[in-house]
């Protein structure tokens, strides 16, 4: 290896690993970070407060309740006999409203006319959908008690692929790891760029007899090491700790990841030459971060965004990545899905690493 | 042997003019001193000199053994020691001197001869494992020299060295330069202390971006019809 390279390396691997609070930064916070959004951004929607309004002595609709509160989705909500289920509602005491008809359910649906109501509340509409879904699921099976169904002129079987328990963890944690990796790495190179021009030593470097590519590359090839190794420490910890799967090969894993890596330590770089300290670099780091994970489709589809978003989405690496970690880890790894997302990917990282040694290289004149 | 010579050398940053026409001699082998105020011009010159600032009008001339040269030929032999610390505080004196090692590309027995004896003189054998951002002011200019110094460069630019330096450390520090001379180093070192002038074998005095005399301390100060640099600043060119 260049021994400029190599002294650059060892120089940036030394200053980062001793600092205590750069490791625990680099190697601590990923993994809690990892273990807090997997368990937070939980798409799946558990407890919620149902209220079942019947007459005493209806069994039928004390079964039903029961089916309701032992699917692990809904609880029970505490009111008072008589109470106004719309107030139940607009209190917060309920999150939705069973109202059995009138006569008794096992009556009523002994007549086929077991119609019931269900109010949802439906000021979180995202909530409420997932609400009634549920409360159909449940009924359907509870209705095969009554006997078969009418035939349906068209119906289908369900098989849910890739997460049949569709946990939401196993979508969520490889987003999660793309995030962190993001992070770390371009708030990483942004910050060990500026702090060395706000030290002074990036004169004395700027004035050895080196080439301003061997700069450069001194200065960024120890992120992407680094980035490579965060990668490692948050694919394992997705493992073991969510059980998310890795479905396809470690190679296709890594040379994404490594892609990726490149490129937003160039991006990292470009946000240097632009700030002139530290707190301007990490202030740029996060204006490009936040738009960058919101358009990622992490956590909501990208599809689901309007036009103009959606263009600007295309231009976000971590999009490409994002669709490359789920692919690979959940679904095997389509060549197809990995070269064209990893090849958008590598043009992104010529663009940007171009981009980074453009600037660069004017800030050195 | 290197000697350079600047000729009408402008440099202006927006509206303000840094330098404004400064135009000397730059003799190998000789202790070369800036000398001026704050503002006067001293960076400017040291940085259009190592290369790392290009001039606005005039031009920079490079010479070895007397005949034509270019900066890129000087630069392998060029040393620049920056005004603002130059050095990384979490990483010890043995490491700093590892890191220049390798960029400089010298080899195992180089290194091990030139640190040996830069440590020897510099005295900071002892402080080998001591963190930069834990020396004294007057050990952290010395290890900054000592960088500068260990790729045995011809031409050595330092940058206000002693500044902010206790005056025994200072003392030493200028003793270093007399031995550094000696071995007919090119060295230019600029100060804001007046006394130091003194110290030089040339001197170059800078008001304001221009040239105010340029000679040996004797003759600048009996042209000028001063005793001291610090009197020619206050009656003359200076604030």
């Amino acid at each position: 290896m260049n021994p400029t390279l190599k002294a650059f390396i060892k120089k940036e691997l030394v200053q980062t690993l001793r600092d205590t609070r750069m490791r625990v930064l680099l190697f601590g916070a990923p993994i809690l970070q990892l273990t807090i959004f997997g368990l937070a951004l939980s798409t799946e929607i558990k407890n919620i407060k149902l209220a079942v309004f019947s007459q005493p002595g209806d069994t039928a609709a004390v079964r039903l309740a029961e089916d309701f509160y032992s699917s692990g989705w809904f609880k029970p909500s505490v009111f008072r006999p008589g109470e106004d289920p719309f107030e139940l509602i607009g209190s917060g005491r309920a999150d939705a409203v069973l109202i059995m008809p009138a006569g008794g359910l096992g009556r009523a649906a002994g007549r086929a006319e077991g119609r019931m109501q269900l109010l949802v509340d439906a000021s979180n509409a995202t909530k409420a959908r997932v609400v009634e879904a549920y409360a159909r699921t449940i009924t359907a099976r509870a209705a095969a008690a009554y006997g078969p169904a009418p035939e349906q002129p068209l119906s289908f079987d369900v098989r849910v692929l890739y997460n049949p328990a569709m946990e939401s963890s196993l979508f969520l944690v490889p987003g999660v790891m793309g995030m962190l990796v993001c992070l770390v790495t371009i708030i990483l190179t942004a910050m060990s760029l500026t702090r060395e021009r706000e030290l002074g030593t990036f004169e004395t470097i700027v004035s050895a007899p080196l080439s301003d590519a061997e700069i450069l590359l001194g200065k960024t090839l120890p992120f992407v090491l680094l980035g490579l190794v965060v990668f490692s420490l948050v694919l394992t910890a997705a493992h073991l700790i969510f059980g998310v799967p890795v479905r396809g090969p470690l190679w296709q894993l890594f040379l994404a990841a490594f892609v990726f890596v490149v490129t937003t330590v160039s991006v990292g770089t470009s946000i240097s030459t632009l700030a002139k300290n530290q707190q301007q670099a990490m202030l740029g780091g996060f204006m490009f971060l936040f738009p960058a994970i919101l358009m990622s489709g992490i956590m909501y589809p990208v599809e689901n965004m309007p036009a103009a978003v959606i263009g600007a989405a295309y231009l976000d690496p971590l999009m490409y990545f994002m669709r490359l970690l789920r692919s690979i880890m959940l679904k095997g790894g389509d060549l197809q899905v990995f070269w064209t997302n990893v090849g958008a990917l590598a043009l992104m990282a010529v663009f940007a690493a171009g981009l980074a040694y453009n600037r660069f290289k004017q800030t050195l004149d | 042997m290197f000697s350079i010579r600047t000729e009408g050398l402008r440099k202006q940053f927006g509206a303000v003019k840094a330098l404004d026409g400064v135009s000397f001699d730059l003799s190998a082998g000789l202790l070369h001193g800036l000398i001026g105020s704050d503002g006067a011009g001293k960076t400017t010159t040291l940085r259009l000199l190592a290369g790392l600032l290009r001039p606005s009008a005039g031009e920079v001339l490079y010479y070895r053994d007397g005949k034509d040269s270019s900066f890129a030929e000087m630069r392998p032999s060029l040393a620049y020691m920056p005004q603002q610390a130059s050095l990384y505080p979490d990483l010890s004196v043995g490491e700093h001197l590892e890191f220049f090692r390798e960029l400089y590309r010298l080899d195992a027995a180089t290194f091990t001869r030139r640190s040996g004896e830069l440590l020897e003189i510099t005295r900071l054998d002892k402080f080998r494992e001591r963190r930069a951002g834990k020396l004294s002011g007057g050990m952290y200019k010395k290890l900054g020299l000592m960088c500068a110094l260990l790729q045995s460069p011809s031409v050595l630019l330092l940058d206000e060295p002693t500044n902010g330096v206790d005056p025994i450390s200072r003392r030493e520090f200028w003793e270093l330069l007399y031995a550094l001379a000696a071995k007919k180093i090119l060295i230019i070192v600029s100060t804001a202390y007046m006394d130091e002038a003194e110290r030089c074998s040339r001197v170059h005095l800078l008001d304001r971006g221009r040239l105010l005399s340029s000679g040996e301390p004797r003759e600048v100060l009996k042209a000028a019809g001063a005793a001291s640099f610090e009197e020619i600043f206050i009656k003359g060119g200076g604030r």
